[in-house]
C-alpha cells in the first residue's frame, strides 16, 4: 500500500502556522496602532495634513496586508509559486509601510516601536519561509 | 521698475533663534553680567558666589519630558564640602512611558514657532490671515449700524443733557472766558443747564477797531443754534465815565467803528438767555449786549459773559439746586397766601424774590450787643451749620414784655417764613414740595418751677432741618423733609434795681441727615419655567 510520503508533501506548515499568526498579530497592531493615533491626536499637535496620510497609510497596509496573506496562503496549499511570488512582492511593500510607521511618521512612540519591531521580525521570517517554498515548489 | 526692486532685496528678518541646549538655558539668570542670588546655572556667578549660596532655585533643567530620552541638566550644592561648591551634571534622563515620543519628524510639534516677521511685501497676506475686524481698515462696516441710531440732520431740533455743549451750525456756542491767562479763550462753549458767568481781558487796540472779530456783536449772534437764531434781545451802551444807556431800538446791529479817535460799538459784555423745554430742546435763544467805547491808549478790555438758562412757561426762580439741594446755596422759603386751598397762582416765596433773604437767622456782628444789632441776617445756606449770637445787657428798668418781644423779632427777623422748599427746584405752585415749619417753645426752667407767670424771654432759637437722599443710589439728591424752630425761653428775674446783667442769645441752624440706609433692590431669583409644550398630550387632548 502507498504510504504518504512526506517528501512529496509540499505545502510548509510553519509558514501556514505563520500566516495564521500573522493574521491574528496583525488585527491586533492595526486596532493597537489606530488608537495609538487617536491618542497622539489629543495629546499631542497633529495637525490634519499630517494626520491623514499617516490614517491613509495605515489602510493602504490593512488592504495590501489582508491580500498578501490570502495569496501566500493560497499559493502554499495549493503547491502554487505565483501566489507566492506575488505575496512575497506585496510584502517588500508591506516592509516600507512598516517602515514608515516604525521611523517616517509623524510622532513615534515607543509603543510602536515594539509594534512595529514585532511585525518586521514576522515579515522577516515569513519572507525566509516563503522563498524556501518556492524553491520547493519550483524544483 | 524692477531695477530698483532688485537693487533693494527685502530681508526676511526673523527673531531670535531658540536655545535649545539644556547645558545653555537658564531660567533664573535675570541680572545681565551680574551673578543671580542662588541661581546654579549663572554663568556670571564664580565658584566663590556659589560658596555663599544655600540652595539651588533651579535644580533641573530638562527639554521636552515627553521624550524618550533627553539631555537634563542637574544642578545641586555640595554643602559637605567645605567651602560649599557647585556641582553641574549633564545626563539623559529616559522616560519610562510606552507612550512616551521616539521620534518626531514634525519639527514645529515640540518647539514654540518664529513667526512670520511682517516686512512691507508680506503685510497685506498676514494683515488678511491674522487681522480681524479689529484691525480692518475699513470702518464703513461697522459704522452702518451708529448711522441707524442717529438719522438726525442739522435741521432737527437736537435734544440736550445736562452738561453737554450746546451746538451751532458750525462749532459749539462760545462763551469766552479765561484759561489759565486772563486772556479770552473762544474756545470754551456754553454747556446746557450751566448757568455761567466769565470775565476775561481781550486784547484791542483803536486802529484795529473794525477788525477784531471778538468785540462786534456780529460774532456773537452770528451762528445760530441749529434751529433757533439768536436775537437781541436789549443793548445798552456804556459811556467812558461808565454811565449806561438803554437802547430802545435793539434790532440793528451796531458794528464797531472809529468815531472822533474813539472805537465804539465795541462789545464790553454779552449774557445770553436760553429757553428751553421740558423735553431738553432749545426753542429761544436772545442776547444782551453791553457795547462800549475804547480810547486811544486802551489796549485791553474787559469783556463779561453770562448764560442763563430758562425752562418755558415758567418764571425764572432762582434754584438752589436741580432737584436736591446743593451744599452752600440757600435754603429756599415762603409763605402760604391767605385763602389757600383755593387754588391760586401766587409764588410762595413772592415776599422775597432775593433767594439770600428768604430764610436767615441772626448774625453776629462785631459789637456783640444785641439791642445794637441793627437787624443783620444772615442767609440760611444748606449743609452749613450755624451758630450765632449777641449779648443781652439787661437792666432793671426793662420791662418784660417788650424785652420778650424785641428778641423774638431779633431771632426770627423781620418776615420769618412758613414753609421750606423740600427740593432746591420746587416750584411755588407745586404744594406739596414744600415743608411747614414746625414751632417748638421749651423752657429752660425746671419743671419744679411750676409759676409760669414770671416773665419769660426767649433767649435761644434753634433751628433743625433734617434732610434725606432722595432718588437714586449714584446721585443722590437731598431733600428737606422736616423743618423744627426751637425757641427756648427762660425766666427774667426781677433785677434789683442798679443792678445789671448779661445773658447770651444764640440762634442756631444744624441740618442733620435723617436717610434710612440704602437697600438695593434686586430682582427676582430667577424660576425654573418648567411647562410642557402646549401640544405634548397631542393625540388625546
Amino acid at each position: 500500500p502507498k504510504i504518504l510520503n512526506t517528501r512529496h508533501q509540499l505545502p510548509s506548515l510553519p509558514l501556514q502556522i505563520l500566516f495564521y499568526v500573522n493574521g491574528v498579530y496583525y488585527i491586533f497592531y492595526f486596532l493597537a496602532t489606530l488608537a495609538v493615533i487617536v491618542y497622539k491626536s489629543e495629546v499631542f499637535s497633529y495637525p490634519d495634513d499630517f494626520l491623514a496620510p499617516d490614517l491613509a497609510l495605515l489602510l493602504i497596509m490593512a488592504v495590501l496586508e489582508v491580500l498578501r496573506l490570502y495569496l501566500g496562503s493560497k499559493g502554499n496549499l495549493t503547491e502554487d509559486e505565483t501566489p507566492l511570488g506575488l505575496s512575497l512582492a506585496l510584502t517588500v511593500g508591506s516592509v516600507i509601510l512598516s517602515v514608515y510607521f516604525l521611523a517616517w511618521q509623524t510622532y513615534v512612540l515607543r509603543a510602536e516601536v515594539v509594534l512595529n519591531a514585532v511585525l518586521l521580525f514576522t515579515y522577516g521570517l515569513e519572507s525566509v519561509l516563503k522563498v524556501v517554498a518556492i524553491a520547493a515548489f519550483v524544483s | 521698475p524692477p531695477e530698483t526692486r532688485a537693487a533693494t532685496p527685502a530681508r526676511t528678518r526673523s527673531g531670535p533663534a531658540p536655545v535649545t541646549d539644556v547645558a545653555k538655558l537658564c531660567v533664573c539668570d535675570l541680572l545681565v553680567a551680574q551673578c543671580d542670588v542662588n541661581c546654579c546655572c549663572d554663568p556670571d556667578c564664580s565658584a566663590a558666589d556659589f560658596s555663599l549660596f544655600t540652595t539651588c532655585s533651579v535644580p533641573i533643567v530638562t527639554g521636552d519630558n515627553r521624550l524618550c530620552s533627553q539631555k537634563a541638566a542637574i544642578y545641586s550644592l555640595d554643602v559637605e564640602a567645605n567651602p560649599p561648591e557647585r556641582i553641574f551634571k549633564l545626563i539623559d534622563q529616559v522616560n519610562p512611558s510606552i507612550f512616551c515620543i521616539h521620534a518626531t519628524n514634525y519639527k514645529q510639534a515640540l518647539y514654540f514657532n518664529s513667526p512670520e516677521m511682517p516686512t512691507s511685501e508680506n503685510f497685506d497676506q498676514l494683515l488678511k490671515k491674522f487681522g480681524s475686524a479689529t484691525f480692518s481698515a475699513e470702518p464703513d462696516s461697522w459704522n452702518m449700524n451708529t448711522d441707524a441710531q442717529n438719522p438726525a440732520d442739522t435741521n432737527e431740533t437736537y435734544r440736550y443733557e445736562y452738561g453737554v455743549p450746546i451746538q451751532t451750525v458750525d462749532a459749539f456756542l462760545r462763551l469766552p472766558s479765561p484759561v489759565v491767562s486772563p486772556w479770552c479763550s473762544d474756545a470754551n462753549p456754553a454747556a446746557f443747564l450751566v448757568n455761567q458767568a466769565t470775565k476775561c481781558s481781550r486784547s484791542v487796540s483803536v486802529e484795529k477797531c473794525g477788525s477784531i472779530q471778538a468785540v462786534s456783536m456780529l460774532f456773537y449772534i452770528n451762528s445760530s443754534i441749529l434751529a433757533v437764531n439768536i436775537t437781541v434781545q436789549s443793548v445798552v451802551i456804556q459811556s467812558l465815565n461808565g454811565m449806561r444807556t438803554s437802547l430802545n431800538g435793539s434790532d440793528v446791529l451796531r458794528l464797531p467803528m472809529i468815531l472822533d479817535e474813539l472805537c465804539i460799538n465795541v462789545v464790553l459784555g454779552v449774557s445770553y438767555h436760553i429757553t428751553y423745554t421740558d423735553a431738553g430742546e432749545i426753542i429761544e435763544a436772545a442776547a444782551s449786549f453791553v457795547l462800549g467805547a475804547i480810547k486811544k491808549e486802551a489796549l485791553s478790555i474787559q469783556q463779561s459773559f453770562e448764560i442763563s438758562f430758562t425752562q418755558v412757561n415758567t418764571k425764572p426762580v432762582p434754584l438752589s439746586g436741580n432737584p436736591g439741594y446743593v451744599v452752600g446755596l440757600p435754603v429756599r422759603a415762603g409763605f402760604r397766601p391767605q385763602g389757600y386751598p383755593f387754588p391760586v397762582e401766587i409764588l410762595f416765596a413772592a415776599l422775597n424774590t432775593n433767594k439770600y433773604g428768604q430764610f436767615t437767622i441772626l448774625q453776629s456782628t462785631s459789637s456783640q450787643d444785641c439791642l445794637a444789632a441793627q437787624g443783620a441776617r444772615t442767609p440760611i445756606l444748606f449743609g452749613y451749620n450755624m451758630v450765632s449770637g449777641c449779648n443781652l445787657r439787661i437792666t432793671a428798668a426793662m420791662k418784660c414784655q417788650p424785652l420778650a418781644q424785641t428778641l423774638l423779632d431779633l431771632l426770627k427777623g423781620q418776615s420769618f417764613p412758613e414753609y421750606v422748599a423740600s427740593f432746591g427746584n420746587s416750584q411755588a405752585h407745586d404744594v406739596l414740595d414744600w415743608v411747614p415749619i414746625t414751632h417748638l417753645h421749651t423752657s429752660e426752667q425746671r419743671i419744679y418751677n411750676t409759676f409760669q407767670s414770671s416773665c419769660q424771654i426767649p433767649v435761644s432759637l434753634e433751628i433743625a432741618v433734617k434732610w434725606t437722599k432722595y432718588g437714586s443710589l449714584v446721585n443722590p439728591q437731598a431733600r428737606i423733609v422736616n423743618v423744627t424752630a426751637t425757641i427756648t425761653s427762660t425766666t427774667l428775674k426781677q433785677l434789683p434795681s442798679g443792678r445789671e446783667r448779661t445773658i447770651p442769645i444764640t440762634s442756631s441752624v444744624v441740618f442733620t441727615d435723617v436717610s434710612s440706609p440704602a437697600e438695593p433692590g434686586y430682582k427676582a431669583w430667577p424660576t425654573i419655567n418648567a411647562k410642557l409644550p402646549f401640544d405634548f398630550f397631542f393625540p388625546f387632548v
